[in-house]
């Protein structure tokens, strides 16, 4: 029979992770991993002073 | 838990003696600017209080505050985690996942009365889809968490004020708790990241006076953000001399000379970096060699790193900063002491203190 497991929150992690998986049998049949949060840092570096850009993206 | 147990005790079981008790404590009197006497307050305060609930939510975040707290060297992580606090809910370190973090909370806030930390900006685009914890968006979750806590400390700049991702063209709508929740007790602990101490230090002073320390316009605490780091900066020496770094790597960079032309934001930037330093008191930017880059002050990634920052006092100081921070100054201080310092210094000295009056206002 069919069962659907959903981990959310994933902790001692940095950051946010959902797992969802697919059991069947008493096995994983499919699983699905997702980042839930977005910040967008592409689209702000964008058009900044070069210079900048480690400072920026070393607080991913 | 042993919740019932005071700090005194679980000081003892732990076989902390009380020698290290009481430094820490006089550290935290330092931290918080506090005449030294106080020390034996906050002792018998913190011996008596018992573990406050605490729960630490993450949003938009780099975990970076949670790892400034994590290298924390007084108390260690395993005391302030252990003995000071009770830490029911941070996801980076807590043993359960899933449905079983997500029961402490539940727990915690049916209880009430507990301390809320928060860490990351909240998204407020989209109906708040772009952080989202347990199939909950970040908003929908700091406004369950708000409604029945006793205080919320924010921690970072994210969690104040938006932080980058609140950078224009901000693609989230990421906001501070400030800009969300109202009518709860909250204090910022600014910074990018915040000082470990001084998490610990308003820790300290709210479980001793049961209250939060005193905010300075912006919801920071003035233990933290009163003073100018340009005032406290080893370097200002060279700054008065006319001592300037002018390239990485040039012979003033190699003498410790004053990083202000490569964009040091000392001169607008009010933290208590200089004094506490970081790496267990060793070191901070500036002595490290690179400029401050105001981490503290709102809506910093908007002002260029690596340029000058306009600045208003060309001259030393006539007088020095007081211990008690000044926190508003009216228009006829301000004209007073202009006055008196343009009869002292002539007319350069009133124009630039009564620019400083205008900056502040
Ligand atoms: S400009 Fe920066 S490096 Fe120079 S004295 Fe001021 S705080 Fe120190």
């Amino acid at each position: 029979m069919a069962q659907k497991i959903v981990i959310d929150p994933v902790t001692r992690i940095e950051g946010h992770l959902r797992i969802e998986a697919r059991i069947e049998d008493g096995r994983v049949a499919e699983a699905w991993a997702s980042g839930t949060m977005f910040r967008g840092l592409e689209i702000i570096l964008k058009g900044r002073d070069p210079r900048e850009a480690w400072l920026m993206a070393q607080r991913i | 838990m042993e919740r019932s147990m005071t700090l005194a005790e679980e000081l003892a079981v732990r076989g902390i003696s009380r020698r290290e008790f009481l430094k820490f404590c006089t550290i935290m009197a330092g931290v918080l600017a506090l005449p030294v006497d106080r020390a034996e307050k906050i002792a018998r305060a913190l011996e008596s209080v018992r573990r406050p609930p605490v729960v630490w939510m993450h949003f938009q975040e780099c975990t970076g505050c949670t790892e400034s707290l994590l290298r924390a060297n007084r108390p260690s992580v395993a005391e302030l985690v252990l003995d000071i606090l009770s830490l029911n809910y941070l996801e980076t370190i807590m043993a359960p996942a899933g449905h079983a973090a997500e029961k402490s909370l539940h727990d915690t806030i049916k209880e009430g009365g507990y301390i809320t930390i928060v860490e990351g900006s909240i998204p407020t685009a989209d109906d708040g889809i772009y952080c989202c914890i347990a199939g909950r968006t970040a908003l929908d979750i700091l406004k369950e968490v708000a409604a029945n806590t006793a205080a919320i400390i924010t921690v970072g700049a994210c969690a104040f004020y938006g932080g980058w991702p609140s950078t224009p063209p901000n693609p989230t709508g990421a906001k501070g708790v400030k800009d969300i929740i109202s009518g709860v007790p909250i204090v910022n602990l600014s910074g990018c990241p915040p000082n470990a101490d001084n998490i610990t230090a308003t820790v300290v002073h709210y479980l001793t006076f049961k209250e939060l320390p005193a905010l300075d316009d912006l919801g920071r605490p003035l233990f933290a953000h009163g003073r100018r780091i340009h005032d406290n900066c080893e370097r200002r020496g060279h700054f008065d001399a006319g001592e300037f770094v002018e390239a990485w790597g040039d012979e003033g960079h190699r003498k410790g000379w004053c990083l202000y032309k490569m964009g040091c934001k000392g001169p607008v930037a009010f933290m208590n970096c200089p004094s506490i330093r970081w790496n267990e008191g060793t070191s901070w930017p500036v002595g490290a060699g690179h400029g401050c880059i105001a981490c503290g002050a709102p809506n910093f990634w908007e002002m260029p790193a690596y340029e000058p920052v306009p600045i208003h006092v060309l001259t030393p100081p006539t007088t020095y900063p007081e211990v008690e921070p000044v926190k508003e100054m009216s228009p006829i201080t301000a004209g007073v002491i202009g006055a008196a310092v343009g009869v002292a210094a002539g007319v350069a000295g009133a124009v630039a203190v009564s620019q400083i009056a205008k900056k502040e206002e």
